[in-house]
């Protein structure tokens, strides 16, 4: 019924060069999806209390009637693909945010982007 | 015996909202014919909506009470939709003509619902005490396709009706519907008045379900659904729901015209009003909610194995007919 996505598990390798790194990302907008607020902070703090929370999910998307979760990171990258940033600007965004070295979190990110992209959850804008 | 999706979830997925329980109409079964209560005026209703898109309620449906008898209803739903809702409603049709069509179109409307109970027009406009609403009901479903919003049919099942649901089918297809609602019968209000006239058996709901469930299996022309919990043991049942039982109250809730917030359209337990009240707290912490996403079994669903998945069954019902959430759904046939 649920599945959480784990950045850290879905690899992923920049290859496509700079171009690749400048296109607009965007959800689909059919899906409907929304930020569950209350979860977040509960796993923010536990994140802050040193916790694995990478199966934890506090972003729901309902797509053909079926619930996904996405966890905390999937959910800041998810929440970030507004048809204004590109998989660059997320890198640099998230890099702000989260503590993890710089060329794994590129790597990770855009294996996640790559995924929904694939999927139909996301497109270039 | 609370869900894992209600435990995360910070606000219902659907709104089921009643603006008016005015209508034109005078149906056998409705559950709001008789019920009264202040409407508010159009910037309340703004003001709710508001508190819906700040909540990220995805989905709003209108209902009633007819949403069209009320003139502000474009207004309502155009703003709905600049907040990033999604907007359906339910509407008896007679009131959908072309122009009508186009405007609910133009302000966003995902899809409208039009209420058909027989393939027999006679039937249909005996059921609903309106003679000629058959023939506005399906000229709606004309107008609305042809201004290019999704339409849907709902029809609630009864002794009018059971023995030939396939010819409602048949019309929603001559008609371009994309989804057909076959509801299931609550008795509540006119409902439970009526019920001895419109309702069926435990054994007559078995076996309809038994028949309507294949015939879901064998179609590929038109979704058809039927959000009834006491059919989850059934075979050929596979509708992926997020929660076991009934969804009121987990994945929706229900307003009616004054602001106050029910569990559903036919329970008449005010949660509170969401205007009045901190909806968070409403949400998280209603003792009425609580025990509703809490069901314990109780009755024959003591030494039920089919109890995990229908949670007793639709606790509209049961609480109509006992006054108690955890007793079986009178319709159950186990």
């Amino acid at each position: 019924m649920a599945s959480s996505f784990d950045p850290e598990t879905l690899g992923g390798k920049i290859t496509q060069g700079r171009n690749r790194l400048l296109k607009k990302l965007l959800r689909n907008p059919d899906i409907v999806w929304r930020v569950e607020k209350r979860r977040e902070a509960e796993i923010v703090k536990a994140l802050e209390a040193g916790e694995d929370v990478s199966d934890k999910g506090s972003v729901i998307l309902i797509i053909s009637g079926m619930m996904h979760q996405l966890n905390l990171v999937g959910g800041k990258i998810w929440s970030l693909c507004d048809g204004q940033r590109s998989l660059g600007d997320l890198i640099e965004a998230l890099a702000v945010e989260f503590e993890v070295e710089r060329d794994e979190l590129a790597e990770d990110v855009e294996g996640f982007v790559d995924d929904l992209l694939q999927r139909g959850w996301l497109k270039h804008g | 015996m609370a869900d894992a999706v209600t435990e995360l979830f910070s606000a219902p997925l659907t709104f089921n909202w009643t603006l008016s329980f005015r209508c034109n109409f005078s149906c056998s079964h409705c559950y709001s014919r008789d019920e009264q209560a202040e409407e508010l005026p159009t910037a309340d209703i703004l003001r709710i909506i508001d508190i819906l898109a700040e909540k990220q309620v995805p989905f709003i449906n209108f209902g009633g009470g007819e949403p069209l008898i009320r003139d502000d209803l474009f207004e309502i739903a155009d703003y709905a939709t600049g907040k990033g809702l999604n907007v359906s409603m339910n509407s008896n049709g007679w009131l959908v003509d072309t122009a009508a069509a186009n405007r609910l179109r133009a302000c966003g409307f995902k899809s409208v619902g039009i209420s058909i109970d027989s393939a027999e027009a006679a039937l249909h406009d005996d059921f609903r005490n309106m003679p000629g609403s058959f023939d506005r009901a399906v000229a709606a479903l004309d107008h609305l396709r042809r201004a290019g919003v999704r339409t849907t049919m709902s029809s609630v099942i009864s002794r009018i009706n059971y023995r030939n649901f396939r010819d409602l089918l048949d019309l929603a297809r001559a008609h371009g519907v994309a989804q057909v609602y076959l509801h299931n019968f609550k008795c509540s209000g006119r409902g439970l008045k009526n019920r001895e006239d419109l309702d069926l058996s435990p054994e007559e709901w078995k076996a309809f379900y038994v028949e309507a469930l294949q015939v879901k299996q064998e179609t590929t022309d038109l979704l058809i659904s039927f959000d009834d919990p006491v059919i989850s043991s059934l075979p050929g049942y596979d509708e992926k729901s997020l929660v076991s039982g009934s969804s009121c109250g987990k994945l929706s809730l229900h307003m009616r015209p004054n602001g106050d917030i029910t569990p559903c359209g036919f329970i008449p337990l005010v949660v509170g009003n969401i205007l009045k009240d901190d909806f968070d707290t409403l949400w998280y912490d209603s003792p009425i909610l609580k025990k509703m996403r809490n069901k314990e079994a109780s009755g024959k669903c003591m030494d039920c194995g089919a109890f995990e998945k229908c949670l007793g069954g639709c606790t509209a019902r049961a609480f109509a007919v006992t006054g108690e959430f955890n007793q079986p759904d009178p319709h159950c046939w186990k």
